[in-house]
């Protein structure tokens, strides 16, 4: 069909759930793309809420040297703070007091 | 759910006419539309399609369960091993498939006089067929929608598409008018609130609120009254679907599907 456009489609499936990526459909316009993203996710009772965004309104970013830098980047994760002892203690902690 | 009155036998009749002309609308058309599966104009229209046209089906299924309830009978029965005089479909769904502008056209018309049927329906005072005609209601309204879309995108989407849809509107008016036919046993149902509003009148509200949607296309439509015969023609076109939807059933009659 000719002036066929992609639509990203978002779904939620209860109330106050994140908006997941469930894939993309082909439609000429707004209209039919809503109709075709409730058929394709959402007519079997499986969405609270559907997000139909054009492709082209996407903003994309996939530049490696802003995405993956080159240097060690392990001590900007929360896996390079090793907490589980620190954790251990405050419960024994809180325990305690909460006993006195 | 609350307990209906008894019915007695004459009313028990005429219910049983009304909820198989309903079920029986909703069963054709939408064996009429899934013949779109496969073939329709994209990809995500064919799911569309198909699945309005599942929808539709599934609307029959609860209509004849409930008319096998009231009758003693078998659902399944009562769908598949009917012959083709007994169905009491409205002339509206004797066509064949045709183009895709004949398809949306009939879809147009049926979507909007079901939907004027259906807010009467819910009122019923026969219970079971209120609850069920509420919920129909809500699926209803999105197939209204996609009928619409495509009926305006047809209208004002180029010559061809606009020729095809209004000579389609032309060809099943009349037709369409059946859909409001008088049913046998009418009166009693109106007396028992068991059908809210005589067709007749549904008939002029449905013709009031299409007629300005559908006139800038194709023209001033002709005057139109359904007829007393409107669900009793049958087509050569219907003999083909009917063996089409028989098929399976008939391949193996003791079979549990």
């Amino acid at each position: 069909m000719d002036g066929e456009r992609v639509w990203e489609v978002f779904r939620q499936e209860d109330e106050g759930d994140p908006m997941m990526h469930s894939g993309n459909v082909n439609a000429p316009d707004e209209e039919l793309a809503m109709h075709y993203a409730r058929e394709m996710y959402g007519r079997r009772g499986e969405s609270h809420r559907l997000w139909i965004v054009a492709r082209e309104a996407i903003t994309e970013l996939d530049d490696p040297d802003l995405l993956k830098p080159p240097f060690d980047r392990s001590h900007k994760k929360p896996g390079g703070y090793v907490i589980k002892h620190k954790l251990q203690a405050a419960k024994e902690r809180a325990a305690s007091e909460a006993g006195e | 759910m609350a307990e209906s009155p008894p019915l007695d036998a004459t009313s028990r009749e005429a219910l049983a006419e009304l909820l198989l002309s309903v079920a029986d609308d909703e069963f054709v058309i939408g064996f009429w539309d899934s013949e779109w599966t496969g073939i329709a104009p994209m990809l995500e229209e064919d799911v569309a399609t198909s699945s309005i046209a599942q929808d539709e089906i599934g609307h029959a299924k609860v209509l004849y369960e409930l008319l096998a309830e009231l009758t003693d009978e078998d659902a399944d029965r009562i769908a598949f091993e009917r012959a083709p005089d007994a169905f009491r479909h409205a002339s509206l769904m004797n066509h064949a498939r045709g183009d895709w502008a004949f398809s949306v056209a009939r879809r147009y018309l049926y979507e909007t006089a079901d939907q004027v049927r259906l807010a009467a329906l819910a009122g019923s005072t026969y219970e079971p067929l209120a609850l069920l005609a509420g919920k129909m209601r809500r699926e209803e309204t999105y197939h209204l929608m996609h009928a619409d879309t495509w009926l305006r995108r047809l209208a004002d989407g180029g010559s061809v598409g606009r020729d095809r849809l209004s000579n389609s509107l032309e060809c099943l008016w009349a037709d369409a008018q059946e859909i409001f036919a008088p049913l046998i046993g009418e009166e009693t149902l109106v007396r028992e609130g068991i059908l809210p509003e005589p067709m007749q009148a549904m008939s002029m509200t449905w013709q009031a609120r299409v007629r300005p949607k559908l006139e800038p296309i194709c023209g001033a439509l002709p005057a139109a009254t359904p007829s007393i015969d409107g669900r009793m023609r049958r087509t050569s076109d219907f003999a083909w679907l009917h063996g089409e939807f028989t098929s399976v059933a008939r391949s193996e009659e003791a079979a549990t599907w």
